[in-house]
């Protein structure tokens, strides 16, 4: 990624956003090249609002027709669009956007695409992905050494996958009575180097420059290994969302042939092996959102596609525009309390 | 399959039915309001309402996905609903107008709604739609970004928390003599050009001259002599401004950059303990012809800095006369923001301060918040999604008691945790000492032209007693201008018609207990919606339920201790009192969004075990004084 300096018809169209994150993540940005699978609620939330934010290139690769149950999620296609291809539909929505992003739509099945067409891009954003299918592009994106965002919801209820293999993040932040220390600070980050500047208009602020080494997982490794023992408390292992071993069900279930129906006494006796695996309680399962979550499977619902590709898009942002630490590595989301934990597996 | 087949998974027929019924108010439709309308859209509500009062600016492209450039200029609220039609399957209805005008949205107008989303920008508007939505008892979904940071927070009336029961961060400000003397920081020479300089020169009636019990910051009678005396002086100035004498403004130069420099650096007693200043030289001043365009991002020398500001003073010298001698400072004016930076660049290097680029200098006089797409989109959806429980439309989560639903706050992304992207505490009930919600109830009581001309005043007073259980001893106020109209020992008008004592649509009447036990009624304010399409009879008292209160002697006791190590805010560790130069401290304010106290307030919820009662310490912070804050 190289750096060019910003015209000022970018400065002024971005000046909200450069006031956040400055020029040089800006010009960063420009020159990044991205890969969406697959435009449906969560890719049209993420599609907008990484093209809004300046981004250089994008693809998006959808073999998908508009149905009839997409226009209750998706706001780049509409009822006349309605048998056509959804990229064809939605394709000058998009590029309307932003036109100074170079934009590519793709109509070929993902099992059609190989190890060429994955290298051209800096990132990966795979959503509407079954696990096996999932896996698969990871394989490829580790090979390759490209950060993956996986993003998939339930209904109410998502979750959000990253591998960035491994990411080096730099933050600032003023330095406060104990001053930060090299070392771990968790299983999956580790401070490497910390040098500090003066405010220029206070010389009694001084702020911390903290570059973090971030370490992830594939997600076939998490999917066979992940647990919360000894990464929390006693009392937090209790307070543990069963979103989560609820959607790490689902996505184990979808390894297995003909995993498409999964009934409620399967999945509570699978879910409830996952708490044993994780550490959490199985107390922490209830009947009502393993129901619920059998219902709404697959579903996607506007104001949580929002939540999540709001997500996902804004760290997909924070990494091209090197800046802050990435998001490390597991998320689900509950749309009815709205809780929304980090877990590092 | 249809569109709804999956919304009706989630929701249930019944309830997607009477979501298609239901009438939701959007207000504004920038950066949140464009996602919020999108997502209202897609999960069908049957009628959504949009108010906006602004028209679309080139910044607002980056997030308000609904706008391009062709847009600029256009309403927000019409233009929102254009964009949006090839997905739209509700009855849209846009308004161009300020929420807050009551000719075009009187309190009835607000009534047609079950539901009412905030996305504005400013705590004016918060308030006003905050205190519409007590007195109709409607539920309102506040919302707030500031770039990465955002919150959401469902308020029910009377159930939890309104906007108001917290305290919001009070805009930063500056002694005088800081701006006008003794400058440090590249903003006190920014505060000096744009809200001192600028509107000596440019605004229409510029009168300083009530200076009288300002905090000057100083107690030397030397210096605040001279901040006078330099005030009259530029009186002066403006009148070179009114020649139209473009071969004057070095005369300007000369008084601000040299000659009252000189001034300041005769008062030996500012210099004791700080870097002097230094004035331009004469030959400074002179400046040149050769100018060349300013690069938003990099700063110049001082010597181009003297060439813009002679320049763009001669060109705002002639626009003063074409605009009737009455330029406003906007951010968005070139011309203005020019001779900002320049005046405040200039300032900055006599003061041994750096300079700033345009770019840095528009943020700070122009107040400008950051704003991204992103965090926008992620508190929309959070915000619309809410509204499925607060409407109690998710059979399998019943909402029993509205202190079980959460507001949410950016916990990764603000940097406050690294182990929850969201935080989401639970909502806390009203705070007794909230001068909105809590002191008083409110609502609206229904009248027809007819019953207006008919009741008695003793009419009414029986009516609220029965209908509420207030005791013998009660007062009534005409709100408005404050006229009693009844109490123990004045019952002449008693006999009177409501027409007879003057009251109408629009008037506001305030119902006390005034028995004086240690429990109360707790007061009760009516809006009086008098229309004609009501049946002739109708004389209806809002269905609320009014609770006993401790009288207000009692009711700020206890917490005291525990008030003390939290409420001492940045705000108050100055020399207390501190005031801006003077007028419109609006335009000084360097957080209008309410976003920084949540921020403070979430903050101080991480690691802490239980929110609600960290949350309460923190609320009492407002209850240390009586003081009621009146708009």
């Amino acid at each position: 990624m190289t750096e060019g300096k910003l015209s000022e018809d970018e400065i002024a169209l971005y000046d909200r956003q450069i006031r956040l994150w400055g020029m040089a993540a800006q010009a960063n940005m420009r020159s990044a090249r991205v890969l969406l699978i697959n435009l449906g609620a969560i890719g049209s939330e993420i599609s907008k609002s990484i093209v809004l934010s300046g981004i250089g290139h994008l693809t998006i690769l959808d073999g998908h027709r508009v149905t009839e149950e997409d226009l209750g999620s998706q706001f780049f296609v509409g009822s006349e669009d309605v048998g056509q291809w959804k990229l064809e539909a939605a394709k000058d929505r998009i590029q309307d956007l932003n036109p100074r992003v170079e934009l590519k739509f793709d109509k070929q099945a993902l099992h059609e695409k190989d190890e060429i067409f994955f290298q051209q891009f800096d990132l990966v954003v795979a959503t509407e992905m079954k696990a096996d299918e999932a896996i698969k592009v990871n394989k490829l994106t580790r090979k390759l050494n490209i950060p993956l965002y996986v993003a998939g919801s339930n209904g109410l209820f998502a979750y959000v996958f990253i591998d960035l293999i491994e990411f080096v993040s730099e933050d600032e932040k003023l330095r406060s009575i104990r001053p930060t220390v090299v070392g771990p600070v968790s299983s999956n980050r580790s401070i490497i180097e910390i040098t500090t500047r003066k405010d220029e208009e206070d010389e009694t602020k001084v702020y911390e420059r903290i570059k973090t080494r971030n370490s992830y997982k594939s997600l076939e490794e998490v999917l066979c290994t992940a647990t919360l023992k000894e990464k929390l408390t006693r009392r937090q292992l209790k307070r543990v969302t069963s979103i989560l071993p609820l959607t790490l069900t689902l996505l184990q279930q979808e390894l297995n042939e003909g995993s498409e129906k999964i009934g409620f006494e399967l999945l509570n006796r699978e879910a409830a092996a996952w708490c044993g695996k994780l550490g959490v309680p199985m107390a922490i399962l209830n009947d009502e959102y393993m129901q619920q979550i059998i219902n709404q499977r697959y579903i996607e619902f506007a104001p949580v596609a929002a939540i999540i590709g709001g997500t996902v898009a804004q760290d997909v942002i924070n990494i091209l525009g090197k800046r802050l630490s990435p998001l490390n590595n597991f998320i689900v989301f509950d749309g009815v309390t709205l809780d929304m934990p980090i877990f590092e597996f | 399959m249809a569109r709804e087949t999956n919304l009706i998974k989630i929701i249930g027929e019944d309830n997607f039915q009477k979501l298609r019924s239901s009438k939701c108010l959007l207000v504004g439709a920038g950066g949140i309001g464009s996602e919020l309308l999108k997502d209202l859209i897609l999960m069908e509500f049957g009628e959504i309402h949009i108010v906006d009062l602004d028209t679309i600016d080139l910044s607002n492209l980056n997030r308000q996905f609904l706008f391009r450039q062709k847009d600029i200029k256009q309403p927000k609220s019409t233009t929102a609903v254009k964009a949006v039609q090839h997905f739209n399957n509700s009855k849209l209805v846009p308004y161009q107008g300020n929420v807050m005008d009551t000719s075009t949205f009187p309190l009835h107008w607000f009534e047609q709604f079950d539901i009412i989303f905030n996305a504005l920008d400013n705590l004016a508007a918060r308030r006003y739609v905050n205190k519409m939505s007590q007195f109709l008892s409607l539920p309102l979904l506040e919302s707030g970004t500031a770039g990465f940071d955002g919150y959401m927070q469902p308020i029910i009336p009377g159930q939890t928390e309104c906007f108001e029961c917290t305290k919001k961060e009070t805009p930063k400000t500056f002694p005088v003599c800081t701006i006008r003397s003794t400058p440090s920081q590249p903003i006190h020479c920014i505060v000096w050009a744009k809200n001192f300089l600028f509107n000596q020169l440019f605004a229409s009636d510029a009168s300083e001259n009530e200076e009288g019990n300002k905090d000057w910051g100083t107690d030397d009678a030397e210096e605040i002599k001279r901040i006078k005396q330099e005030t009259n002086e530029l009186h002066e100035l403006q009148k070179i401004i009114i020649s139209k004498d473009e071969s004057r403004v070095p005369e300007i130069l000369h008084k601000l950059f040299i000659q009252d420099i000189n001034k300041l650096l005769a008062i030996e007693n500012l210099w004791k303990t700080r870097t002097k200043p230094t004035p331009l030289s004469d030959s400074q001043i002179s400046g040149s012809s050769k100018i060349n365009k300013f690069d938003s991002n990099s700063v110049g020398t001082i010597h181009e800095q003297i060439n813009h500001f002679i320049k763009i003073t001669q060109k705002l010298m002639n626009r003063y006369a074409t605009e009737q001698s009455h330029i406003d400072f906007d951010k968005d004016d070139a011309d203005t923001l020019e001779f900002v930076v320049t005046a405040a660049n200039i300032r900055s290097h006599i003061f041994n301060i750096p300079m700033k680029s345009v770019f840095d200098i528009k943020q700070i006089a122009g107040n400008i918040i950051p704003a991204i797409a992103t965090t926008n989109a992620i508190i929309a959806g959070l915000s619309s999604l809410i509204s499925l429980r607060v409407l109690n439309l998710l059979k399998y989560a019943p909402v029993s008691k509205f202190t079980d639903l959460n507001m949410t706050f950016t916990a990764k992304a603000s940097n406050l945790s690294q182990n929850r992207y969201l935080s989401n505490p639970k909502l806390a009930p009203p705070n007794c000492n909230c001068p909105v919600c809590s002191r008083v109830s409110r609502g609206v009581i229904k009248l027809s032209p007819d019953q207006l001309k008919k009741i008695k005043l003793s009419d009414l007073i029986s009516l609220i007693r029965d209908k509420y259980d207030y005791p013998e001893d009660i007062s009534l106020l005409d709100a408005s201008d404050q006229r009693l109209l009844a109490d123990y020992d004045f019952e002449d008008l008693n006999g009177r018609t409501l027409s007879e004592v003057n009251l109408g649509n629009g008037s506001i009447i305030l119902f006390s207990d005034e028995e004086g036990d240690t429990m109360v009624r707790k007061s009760i304010e009516l809006y009086f919606d008098v229309n004609d399409a009501f049946p002739h009879d109708t004389c209806k008292l809002p269905d609320i339920r009014i609770p006993l209160v401790k009288s207000s002697e009692t009711s700020t006791n206890g917490d005291e201790d525990e008030d003390n190590d939290v409420a001492t805010t940045t705000d108050k560790q100055e020399d207390g009192g501190i005031v801006i130069l003077d007028e419109d401290e609006g335009e000084i304010e360097l957080a209008t969004d309410p976003l920084d106290d949540s921020k403070k307030r979430s903050a101080n919820l991480e690691g802490f075990g239980e929110p609600s009662s960290k949350r309460k310490k923190l609320t009492n912070e407002s209850a240390d004084s009586d003081i009621i804050e009146l708009d």
